[in-house]
């Protein structure tokens, strides 16, 4: 599937604590010095096996990832912002549905926050 | 399943815990749940998830090491590497176009590797990012991420190659090569003196991570995996105890 991903705002991304809970800005105020999230190896991984399985070629993932990150995510650093624009291409895609990734955000969180 | 737990767990931990943030990020959550949901879709595997990360976490500069040793010892090789770098790594098991195990897709198929001479010295870089030949050095330093080296390096590549301890003469000009989003590159160093009759074994063991970057050279005798150097303070300030009669 290779349809148009737009710079229209997903609505549920935008919900997310971007800026706030980006790395370099909550990492310093733990006092943690790592310059990459712990999630980030996993986001390679899953970005390599999209890519693998032909969902997402590498070089079609990353001019999108250029041009929203000169757009809508312009704002977001590194990490953050290659997740965003895949979660958005995958969105604009239909490959994910809002509502499944909304419902799936409220369950993993409820599950991390467990005991 | 039983589990034999004899050991005191209380005094494992007496030194303080390393500082972890301490609360549940919108992005961690978001990158679980993009994960999970790609799963289930038939994207991919669990299994093709865990392969990947194994292989991300333990990809290392040794290929480019072997690289380097390759073409010291071998001038056809060389041609080949200068030639067409992506090609060439084929012959050292680096395919970037096959994942896990040697390359990945999400770096870009354009190596250039930049031959360094006794009067040409490169230094690579990403200004605007962090692209590196992953391939074929694993994970960049966090000094090449970062804001200081990135932004400084174009402006004054001898003054911040000073702050690695590499003092480069005059006559030598200095070539810093910017990483682009399409492209990216992989110093080929001087192969050193002293090395002469050595093995391709015993030569990639001197080129070490920062001699492919450009921040170091090769020298014979000094691995990674070097002492490092101790230098005794010339004014110590006894500590407290020491200092009482």
């Amino acid at each position: 599937m290779t349809a148009t991903v737009g710079d229209t705002p997903i609505k549920l991304l935008e919900t997310l604590h971007a800026e706030d809970h980006a790395w370099a800005n909550i990492a310093p105020r733990y006092g943690v010095t790592d310059a990459d999230p712990p999630w980030k190896v996993s986001l390679y991984a899953t970005l390599e096996c999209l890519s693998v399985g032909e969902a997402l070629p590498s070089l079609e993932r990353r001019h999108i990832e250029d041009r929203l990150g000169e757009t809508l995510y312009r704002q977001i650093p590194g990490p953050e912002q290659q997740l965003l624009s895949l979660a958005h291409i995958l969105l604009s895609r239909g490959l994910l549905s809002e509502q499944d990734l909304s419902e799936r955000l409220r369950t993993v969180r409820q599950r991390l926050e467990a005991g | 399943m039983s589990h034999s737990h004899d050991h005191d767990h209380e005094h494992d931990h007496e030194h303080p815990a390393a500082p972890m943030v301490e609360e549940i990020t919108d992005f961690e959550v978001l990158e679980i749940a993009v994960r999970e949901l790609a799963i289930e879709k038939g994207l991919f595997t669990a299994e093709d998830h865990r392969k990947f990360t194994e292989w991300a976490e333990q990809i290392g500069p040794a290929a480019g090491s072997r690289l380097v040793a390759k073409a010291w010892t071998d001038p056809a090789y060389k041609a080949r590497v200068l030639n067409d770098a992506v090609e060439a790594c084929k012959e050292i098991g680096i395919d970037w176009t096959e994942p896990t195990g040697s390359g990945t897709p999400s770096d870009y198929m354009n190596l250039r590797v930049l031959e360094d001479t006794p009067t040409l010295h490169h230094v690579i870089v990403c200004t605007l990012c962090s692209c590196y030949p992953r391939p074929l050095l694993g994970h960049s330093p966090y000094w090449y991420r970062s804001p200081n080296y990135r932004r400084r390096l174009i402006r004054w590549p001898r003054q911040v190659l000073a702050e690695f301890g590499l003092l480069m003469s005059p006559e030598v000009e200095i070539r810093v090569e910017d990483s682009n989003q399409k492209c990216r590159f992989m110093v080929l160093p001087a192969r050193p003196g002293g090395t002469e009759g050595w093995s391709e074994e015993q030569l990639a063991e001197i080129v070490t991570r920062d001699t492919m970057i450009g921040v170091a050279l090769p020298r014979a005798g000094r691995t990674a995996d070097d002492t490092r150097p101790v230098h005794k303070a010339r004014r110590p300030v006894p500590h407290e105890t020491e200092a009482r009669p």
